[in-house]
């Protein structure tokens, strides 16, 4: 019984996502042509190429929730994959790290002040934010691929746990359970779903609204920065030129995962399986070898495509004669 | 000899003296003195604008008083914010409902306070426990948006009982109420007195504050006028009170200017509808009635357009008219002045003129451009003929007050002069004397040959004011009767069906 309501809780806004469908059916189609598309090292690659945009989308997904969005997280991800390389020549790596994190912090604490203490528009502010944070990165690195000194750190994301599974995929799952235990059974958490859905009712509950949404651009920055180390790691460079595309796609699945930019619905789960919607279709469609302009034009229909059938199913259940 | 303190701590739950407080250019409170005794229930009646919304808010902790003394509970409180209120034992329920729609019952009855509840399956046992103290039984995992007003309200007083309250403040509870729920209110209202809660009811309804309150105190214009035992006044002496004049009657007399049909509705079906037909004749008021869901407001929205509908015909002046849309809708001379003036009526943050004008803004263009000498002229026509309260045409709508938006929203209508005029809940929210003048206009507008639909949870209003009554029961309608020749009871048995 007991399971059976959990099931029905956690499984059938699932079952019922659009983007949770996609996937599937992008997945079965996969099945019948002769493709390189199910094969171990394939599906690896496949979830390697979604997991440094999967921990930036648990950050993004809490200011959502928020009723805010964060476009500096592209960004973000490069400066602190650079700051990590450029220390690992002076210090221990782990403090390089270290550093490289504490910088999204630092970003995270800055768009908060902007946003939920200054009360601005977070889509324009982080969007400045990010264009200074990249500003710095040219800086830093004359708009040149940097290399890291150490050899150990491109095993950092590259080595593999349990003898198969790369690294940068455990942390990513890891990060997943964390993001979703804080979102629904902290009160951190459900604090956040209180202020996206009704900011004033949540003020005058007493909940701290500006330190929690505050909070959430910090932690936001520190997944960007996370992701950052993951991705320099993963390729073992650091560079400038990683977040070009990363926020709005970031931001964009997150949304198409189910988590309203109104504020105050969505989750971790939905937006695991937003981002992870675009991984596979892109994969699939490399599979496939369809042209690249094709592929671009493709993932947008599948955005309009679906945000539009969520609008639809509303409004028709809505108006239903 | 006077008592003394402490005795005097053990007889007032509150006592609030000489509270001021201005606003740039209104002084809303001006020496306001009440005091609430414990175990109580103390309407506080007056129109608005007269200060009573005010007075909750510097005791909730939204705003701060200029001078005076608040004691609640023995306790002089200088400053406090909404947190701290609620904790000692203060909460206000809001007249819109200060809950998180996205979120489930359990957590809006212990938002924010997570731990204390002691997590997810303490939140939802705890919450169950005061909803049933009520005598509700609502599963606390449902998610607040698809509760009813009334469930909503239920959920908000529990809220209030989770904190402990010895004193909740009700803002205007019966508001969108029917009259079954506002009997479960009674109900509960009695049941938080005998806890030994003392409650404050703010109320537009003075039946409402004949039935319930044990004490009333009437306000105007931030003062307070005066205070004594319901049983020492009468009806007519509180509304004199409430408006400093006399207001001979709640009611203008009923205009009879009833002609041919005009509208015909013939089978309109929708999800919530089943087979509705009714006319509307020339120069009537036809007044609805039902409980709120029972499908009024659907009825208007599927002849306006706004619903899809199925097999329906609707003729106007004998001749079937399409309508797929508001558009269609005023095309062929209906407008509705809808129920959620806020939200459906007005754009707040927009001036006076441009909500007047906004009907009939293709009939003030010049070449491209909009002609702003014809407007201007259009919204000042309507200021002085709806004699609304203003300080310019330029100001600010959020800034009137109930009766007065209510008024730019039928001017806004009367500049493309409808021949059907809906309006759902027209008084709802508004003080004694506004009310008269919008059932003054109301007349005005049939006798100009107009038509009015009114849709009205007052049944007073819709047996006052109305020519014909239809009661809709489950989305049937349910019975037709003559205002003048039937009684409250029979009305309500077909609305209860």
């Amino acid at each position: 019984m007991r399971g059976q309501k959990t099931v029905k809780r956690l499984g059938y806004p699932i079952l019922k996502q659009k983007a949770f469908l996609a996937t599937v059916a992008i997945l079965v189609i996969m099945i019948f042509p002769k493709t390189g598309f199910y094969t171990s090292y394939n599906l690896i690659e496949l979830l390697k190429a979604a997991a440094v945009l999967e921990i930036l989308a648990f950050g993004v997904t809490l200011t959502v929730i928020c009723g805010g969005c964060d476009l500096s997280i592209g960004s973000t991800m490069s400066l602190s994959g650079i700051i990590a390389i450029l220390l690992m020549s002076h210090v221990p790596m782990w403090i390089a790290i270290l550093a490289g994190i504490a910088s999204g912090a630092v970003i995270g604490f800055i768009n908060g002040f902007f946003i939920v203490q200054q009360k601005t528009e977070p889509f324009i502010i982080t969007l400045g934010t990010g264009m200074v944070i990249k500003g710095v990165c040219q800086q830093l690195t004359d708009a040149k691929p940097i290399a890291p000194d150490n050899p150990m750190f491109v095993k950092l994301a590259n080595g593999l746990a349990f003898g198969f599974l790369p690294n940068v995929i455990l942390v990513t799952i890891i990060l997943m359970i964390l993001f979703h235990l804080l979102l629904r059974y902290t009160a951190f958490g459900r604090n956040c779903y209180a202020i996206g859905g009704g900011y004033d009712v949540a003020l005058y509950s007493g909940i701290n609204v500006i330190k929690t949404k505050w909070m959430t651009y910090v932690i936001c920055g520190m997944t960007a920065a996370a992701g950052g180390i993951m991705l320099s790691s993963q390729l073992n460079t650091g560079s400038s030129i990683y977040g070009d595309n990363t926020a709005l796609l970031v931001n964009c699945g997150v949304v198409v995962g189910g988590t309203s930019f109104a504020g105050g619905i969505g989750g971790i789960p939905q937006t695991a399986i937003g981002l992870l919607l675009f991984s596979v279709l892109e994969n699939a469609m490399n599979s496939l070898m369809i042209s690249p302009y094709i592929q671009q034009a493709t993932k947008g229909v599948l955005i309009v495509l679906i945000i539009w059938l969520d609008c639809y199913t509303i409004k028709r259940k809505n108006e239903a004669v | 000899m006077d008592i003394d303190m402490s005795e005097k701590d053990s007889v007032f739950i509150l006592q609030v003296e000489n509270v001021c407080k201005s606003f740039p250019g209104v002084k809303a409170l001006d020496h306001v003195t009440i005091e609430v005794q414990r175990g109580v229930v103390h309407g506080i009646v007056g129109e608005n604008g007269a200060g009573k919304s005010t007075l909750m808010k510097i005791l909730s902790g939204v705003y701060t008083k200029d001078e005076g003394t608040v004691i609640f509970d023995g306790e002089v409180i200088e400053r406090t914010t909404p947190i701290q209120s609620l904790n000692r034992g203060l909460s206000i329920i809001y007249q819109e409902l200060n809950l998180v729609n996205t979120m489930s019952v359990g957590e809006n009855i212990f938002l924010g306070r997570f731990k204390e509840a002691k997590g997810m399956r303490g939140t939802h046992t705890k919450a169950q426990k005061l909803l049933e103290q009520i005598g509700c039984s609502i599963d606390t995992h449902t998610m607040v948006s698809e509760l009813s007003v009334s469930q909503k309200q239920m959920v908000e007083i529990a809220k209030a009982l989770s904190f402990n309250s010895k004193l909740i403040i009700m803002d205007e509870p019966s508001s969108s109420l029917t009259n079954d729920e506002l009997k479960g209110l009674y109900k509960i209202i009695g049941d938080l007195k005998q806890m030994g809660i003392s409650i404050i009811y703010i109320s537009h309804k003075l039946d409402e504050i004949f039935d319930l309150c044990d004490m009333v105190t009437i306000m105007r214009d931030g003062n307070v006028i005066d205070s004594k035992p319901i049983t020492e006044l009468s009806r007519e002496e509180m509304i004199t009170k409430m408006v400093g004049r006399t207001i001979e009657k709640e009611y203008p007399e009923r205009p009879y200017c009833v002609g041919a049909p005009l509208l015909e509705v013939r089978n309109l079906n929708t999800r919530k509808l089943h087979n509705i037909n009714f006319t509307l004749h020339k120069g009537e008021i036809l007044g609805l009635v039902g409980l709120v869901g029972a499908g009024r407001t659907e009825i208007i929205r599927a002849i306006f357009g706004a619903d899809k509908v199925k097999g329906q015909e609707v003729l106007i002046d004998g001749k079937s008219v399409k309508i797929k849309g508001p558009k269609d809708a005023i095309r062929v001379g209906m407008a509705l002045v809808p129920e959620d003036r806020k939200q459906q009526g007005l754009i707040l943050s927009q001036s006076v003129e441009t909500n007047i004008t906004m009907a009939a803004l293709k009939d003030h263009v010049k070449g491209i451009f909009l002609d702003k000498t014809s407007q201007k002229k259009i919204a000042e026509k309507h200021v002085a003929s709806l004699a609304i309260k203003t300080p310019g045409i330029k100001s600010r709508v959020v800034s009137l007050s109930g009766g007065n938006q209510q008024k730019c929203i039928v001017g806004r209508w009367l500049e493309i002069q409808p021949k059907i005029l809906i309006m759902d809940e027209p008084t709802r929210g508004i003080d004694v004397g506004a009310k008269y003048e919008i059932y003054l206009l109301m007349k005005k507008i049939v006798e100009d040959g107009g038509s009015i639909i009114l849709i009205s949870s007052e049944l007073a209003e819709v047996l006052s004011m109305s020519n014909r009554i239809l009661t809709i029961c489950g989305g049937r309608i349910s019975g037709e009767f003559n205002p003048e020749e039937v009684s409250v009871n029979s009305i309500m048995e077909r609305v209860l069906g």
